[in-house]
């Protein structure tokens, strides 16, 4: 039997930057849509080149606008990426507890939360399914 | 429309300003430099009808036609003379002067003599051109090829950046309709103005009828006004239009363009419809209607 790790930080947690799908500003659409395909992740971080964190795009987002986008996919694809994203999204501290980035992903019904330091720079993301199995005491 | 702003002109000629809620600058000249009585004839006939008109102007007019549809067709005077021709020009007359360039390598010599560079539409993609185009350093014209999706021409935009250049001028020439048939997307000119930079629509060979007459292309001048009136309208910030005292007998695009006596009234009608479009924004806001949002 596991047990709650209710201790635990989000900086234990949080996947290495490398693993995460982070673009540029001027990244198109397709482009970040390829990011996020090859990292596993329904979830895009758009940086600024001092790595701030601009916006971000996700699943849920795509799902909609393919019911309210209007123009051409070709159209659509050349678009900057920034442009459809969510321009002021939820983050979390790599300070902060485990057990509240888990409530907040729950809340808000999403599975992925940019992590950035005081000054907004993305430093990591927190995915729902390491947090879970960390919480939980599961091994890899 | 595109907020950035070109400066058009180096050393001791106009500077001429093109973009955001600046006046429409006219862009024009023969199409094929012919030889250089004519050509200074031109820029003097041209000169007279934009001062009366007060408009801005940059002299158009190409050292090589390498679009040509016959082996036959005159090529141009060659790019030597031709530039020669065309730094008299700037020099005698004051004004900012621009020609294409069909061949990468020709793009530095353009660029010295040039004001502005010009990226023909046939060559719109061609990455050796557009980095050839963006290395000169001088604003350039680039035109979107007949085939090519406005939005695509985002891509070719960001080779020019990609090369250190930030001054482009996007112009429509018209889009294939079927073989031998060129349409007007008016959405064309919000969506390239998407990008930032300022547009241009090309009238006279908007309306080419491309190599419809077998071995040359052919035109349907009757058009010009109207088209001119609704990109004006759209909120472009420049006109090109090829100008000739003698179509019938000009050497490069007899059949599109346009007759040196209609311009002032054109170019009367473009100056006025350009004005209105402001005053009517000043009037009632800049457009509003957002998509899907």
């Amino acid at each position: 039997m596991s047990t709650l790790k209710s201790n635990l930080l989000v900086s234990d947690v949080m996947m290495s930057l490398d693993r995460a799908p982070v673009i540029g500003e001027t990244v198109i659409f397709k482009e970040a849509l390829e990011e996020m395909v090859s990292k596993h992740l329904g979830i895009a971080c758009i940086v600024n080149a001092q790595n701030k964190l601009l916006g971000i795009l996700t699943d849920g987002d795509v799902r909609r606008m393919l019911l309210r986008v209007q123009k051409p996919f070709s159209a659509f694809f050349v678009d900057d990426a920034l442009e459809h994203a969510v321009q002021s999204p939820l983050t979390i501290a790599p300070s902060d507890t485990l057990v509240h980035a888990v409530h907040l992903m729950d809340e808000k019904h999403i599975w992925d939360l940019p992590v950035v330091d005081a000054t907004g720079v993305l430093v990591s993301l927190l995915h729902l399914h390491p947090a879970v199995e960390a919480l939980l005491g599961i091994e890899d | 429309m595109g907020k950035k702003i070109l400066e058009v002109g180096y050393g001791s000629v106009e500077k001429v300003k093109i973009g955001d809620r600046l006046p429409l600058v006219f862009i024009g000249g023969p199409c094929a430099i012919e030889n250089r009585e004519h050509a200074f004839m031109m820029a003097e006939e041209i000169g007279k009808i934009c001062r009366r008109v007060g408009i801005s102007w940059i002299y158009k007019s190409c050292f090589d036609k390498d679009c040509r549809s016959s082996p036959d067709s005159f090529h141009g005077i060659g790019m030597h003379e031709g530039l020669c021709v065309l730094a008299d020009i700037r020099d005698e007359f004051g004004i900012p002067v621009i020609s294409d360039f069909s061949d990468p390598a020709w793009g530095a010599p353009t660029g010295e003599v040039c004001d502005m560079v010009q990226v023909p539409a046939y060559l719109c993609r061609q990455t050796s051109m557009l980095r050839a185009a963006a290395q000169t350093g001088r604003p350039i014209h680039l035109k979107k090829g007949q085939f090519m999706s406005p939005w695509n021409m985002k891509n070719s935009v960001r080779k020019i950046e990609a090369a250190g250049n930030h001054q482009v001028l996007l112009a429509d020439r018209g889009t294939f309709f079927g073989y031998n048939m060129l349409v007007n997307d008016m959405t064309s000119f919000p969506i390239m103005a998407a990008t930032g930079y300022p547009v241009c629509f090309d009238a006279t060979h908007s309306i080419q009828l491309p190599t419809s007459m077998g071995n040359i292309s052919g035109g349907q001048r009757e058009f010009i006004p109207h088209l001119v009136r609704a990109a004006v309208a759209c909120g472009v910030n420049a006109l090109f239009m090829e100008t000739h005292n003698d179509p019938d007998n000009a050497l490069s695009d007899a059949n599109t363009v346009l007759d040196l006596k209609y311009l002032e009234n054109i170019l009367g009608q473009a100056k006025d419809v350009h004005e209105m479009r402001l005053e009517l924004l000043d009037k009632y806001g800049e457009d509003n209607v957002h998509p899907e949002k």
